[in-house]
């Protein structure tokens, strides 16, 4: 299993806070979004190291997406 | 230049003089406002004095922005002298006073002296008065708004200070609108000082602008575009609570004094609680994007909620039930205390207690104690007294150490963002220049997305940048920065409303000149006040070093002291100070600030 987490807005886009995935073999991770789904402004975290939307997924993965905020 | 009012009001208490000054076309030109002016204004008028005598001044001042019809532009800056610090003080606030400031024909205004008996200052265009406000003194700053509406009208702007202003709490803000808070560094205690309760303005002119139809086109426009934004519904619904559940994924959330980047019972009171039981939104005049969250307290009352008093007063001390941390909150902004600075007072207290190093029993997350003390501060009474000037002050009162834990930066409590994975933020509070605030450069998101743990020059650029523009800019135009950094409304933007307004064209090469400036004089105003420095005022407190996490997803994290020492360096190379962070002669005259050096001779410490 991957483990997807979204934060902020992005939890509207996806229509889930988390999402838990089982994958026969590595995804791209804009494959396992639903489409649209925002590609600026965000920051990706796959096992806490900087990914993006093209980035492979496969079990075991804990990826966040979230948006750039900015504190206020 | 077209767009502002044009005029200084200046206003003795001491002797009831008044007077009305023009703002010479320099000085528009060369500080824009808000921030601006009000740097350049103590620069020039408040010298060496004692921040709670009658011989300081605090201003108002708006911008050309201020009060335009564009987007979130109900702001204005209230400088001093700070009474915490003892250095540059200030903050935005929004607030109707600023508009009728504009509208009754002044862009600041700047009070003097010492009124003999507690006092309210009524500005009527061109009408000043002061009047006995002996009724008011003690009253919360929710009762005071009601009677001043009272006497005055709704339409009217107030600008007033709590018990904690009169008593001089040194964290004490000035308030408006029942939850607006603006002056973090003091400025409610210095309006205290001068026994001035309330500021009470009605102005029923126009504010002027060189091109009223450009300014309606891009006024629409920009009110448009901001709701079409993708964030906009999320940030309705939030506000900037979303950042709870973000800094707790992304271990910065202030916990148990910021010790700890993540808090086990974030689930009582992130953005999703406050979404659950919000009862109204509230927020500045001229803003569609209201970040005030009110939802009803544990005793029923309204308290209007943002990110940094949950985080300073939940999880930074052990409190888990949001209904709990909202009337705390309420409690600040009725006695008129600054809820970054309180939350982090009474996060030391408990940790002091905890260590032993006082005898009372003050418990993470005990409500009542909570309270009590909230009370004890504001008439400084009791435990209150040990942090009545701050944390910084009672770290030198209690001593064994404490002042590595006291988490302040230049005698200003650090916002609610917990540094030890976060070395740009660090720096940010590092060099921000009222002390640790993060209106100036918020830049944790860039170094997650980027490389966080290093310590690279980029990341220095980086919270310059940010410096030039939310410190620079949004704080003197003077219009609040949200619409950009919280929903991407677009920066170019801004120089077509500068133009519009003013008639000069600018462009953001311009805006970063007269925010380089603005920095310049603020870093000299320390100076030349504290007498002597040295690059040691720029480190965040000893925490952030020696202990590391001992939770969460950045176990065993620390910032590196060398590294830190390696960024700062780079800050003062990149802005042209010295290596104790003292601006050359070159890079004053560079911002045209001919002269300022002189003063500052021989304060390298």
């Amino acid at each position: 299993m991957a483990e997807l987490k979204f934060l902020g807005y992005l939890v509207d886009k996806a229509g889930k806070r988390s999402q838990e995935v089982l994958l026969e073999r590595p995804r791209r991770l804009r494959d396992l979004l639903p489409s649209p789904f925002p590609e600026q402004d965000i920051i990706i975290l796959i096992n806490q190291k900087v990914g993006n939307l093209d980035s492979m997924i496969q079990n075991g993965d804990r990826v966040v997406l979230m948006p750039m905020i900015s504190g206020g | 230049m077209k767009g502002y009012a044009g005029k200084l009001l200046r206003v003795n208490l001491s002797n009831g003089k008044v007077a009305t000054e023009e703002i010479s076309e320099e000085m528009k030109r060369d500080f824009l406002g808000g921030r601006g002016f009000a740097v350049k204004l103590l620069w020039d008028e408040v010298k060496h004095v004692d921040p709670l005598s009658e011989k300081n001044k605090i201003i108002f001042s708006t911008g050309p922005l201020t009060g335009q019809a564009l987007p979130s532009t109900g702001k204005m800056v209230i400088a001093s002298k700070s009474p915490l610090t003892g250095g540059y003080g200030d903050g935005n606030i929004g607030t109707m006073a600023a508009i009728h400031l504009k509208r009754a024909g002044y862009d600041v205004l700047i009070v003097e002296g010492k009124s003999p008996k507690p006092c309210c200052l009524l500005i009527e265009d061109g009408n000043i008065k002061m009047t006995d406000a002996s009724d008011l003194w003690g009253k919360s700053t929710f009762e005071t708004e009601d009677i001043l509406h009272g006497k005055h009208g709704k339409n009217i702007g107030i600008l007033d200070i709590g018990p904690g202003g009169e008593n001089q709490v040194r964290f004490a803000v000035v308030m408006s609108q029942k939850g607006r808070a603006g002056g973090r560094p003091g400025m409610g205690a210095v309006m205290g000082s001068k026994n001035l309760k309330a500021v009470v303005i009605k102005g029923t002119g126009t504010i002027p602008a060189a091109d009223p139809n450009k300014l309606r086109e891009l006024g629409k426009k920009g009110y448009d575009e901001i709701k079409a934004k993708d964030k906009y519904d999320w940030w309705i619904g939030q506000g900037t609570m979303q950042a709870f559940d973000w800094c707790n994924e992304n271990s910065c959330l202030p916990t148990y004094n910021y010790r700890e980047g993540v808090f086990e019972h974030s689930k009582g009171m992130d953005g999703e609680v406050v979404i659950k039981t919000k009862v109204d939104r509230k927020g500045c005049p001229l803003c569609n994007m209201q970040c005030g969250n009110v939802i009803e307290d544990s005793a029923g009352l309204r308290s209007e909620l943002d990110y940094e008093n949950v985080g300073m007063l939940g999880p930074n001390i052990g409190m888990k039930d949001l209904r709990q941390v909202a009337l705390l909150n309420r409690m600040a902004d009725e006695w008129g205390l600054d809820t970054i600075s309180l939350g982090s007072c009474i996060g030391f207290l408990m940790e002091a207690s905890e260590k032993g190093l006082i005898p009372e029993k003050v418990s993470w997350g005990d409500f009542e104690v909570a309270q009590k003390l909230i009370v004890d501060i504001g008439k400084g009474e009791g435990l209150g007294k040990l942090v009545f000037c701050g944390v910084r002050s009672a770290s030198e009162i209690i001593g064994k150490g404490s002042h590595r834990w006291a988490m302040q930066v230049k005698g200003l409590e650090i916002s609610a963002y917990n540094c030890h994975a976060c070395p740009g933020m660090a720096l940010s509070f590092g060099t921000s220049p009222i002390g640790a605030h993060h209106k100036d450069a918020w830049v944790i998101s860039w170094e997650i997305s980027t490389d966080r743990f290093s310590y690279n020059k980029e990341k220095v650029q980086k919270v310059i940048e940010l410096q030039r523009i939310r410190g620079g800019f949004f704080e003197s135009a003077t219009v609040c920065r949200l619409p950009w950094v919280e929903v991407s409304f677009g920066l170019q933007s801004y120089p077509e409303y500068l133009e519009a307004v003013t008639g000069s064209a600018y462009r953001w090469e311009d805006f970063y000149q007269i925010g380089d400036r603005i920095y310049n004089l603020m870093r000299a105003y320390w100076i030349r006040e504290k007498g002597t420095w040295s690059r040691q005022m720029d480190y965040p407190p000893d925490r952030w070093f020696e202990e590391p996490h001992s939770q969460g997803k950045m176990k065993g994290v620390k910032l590196d002291r060398v590294k830190y020492d390696e960024m700062l360096s780079w800050y003062y190379e990149l802005r042209g100070w010295d290596q104790n962070g003292v601006p050359t002669k070159e890079a004053l005259e560079k911002t045209g600030l001919k002269g300022v050096s002189k003063e500052l001779i021989g304060r390298n410490g």
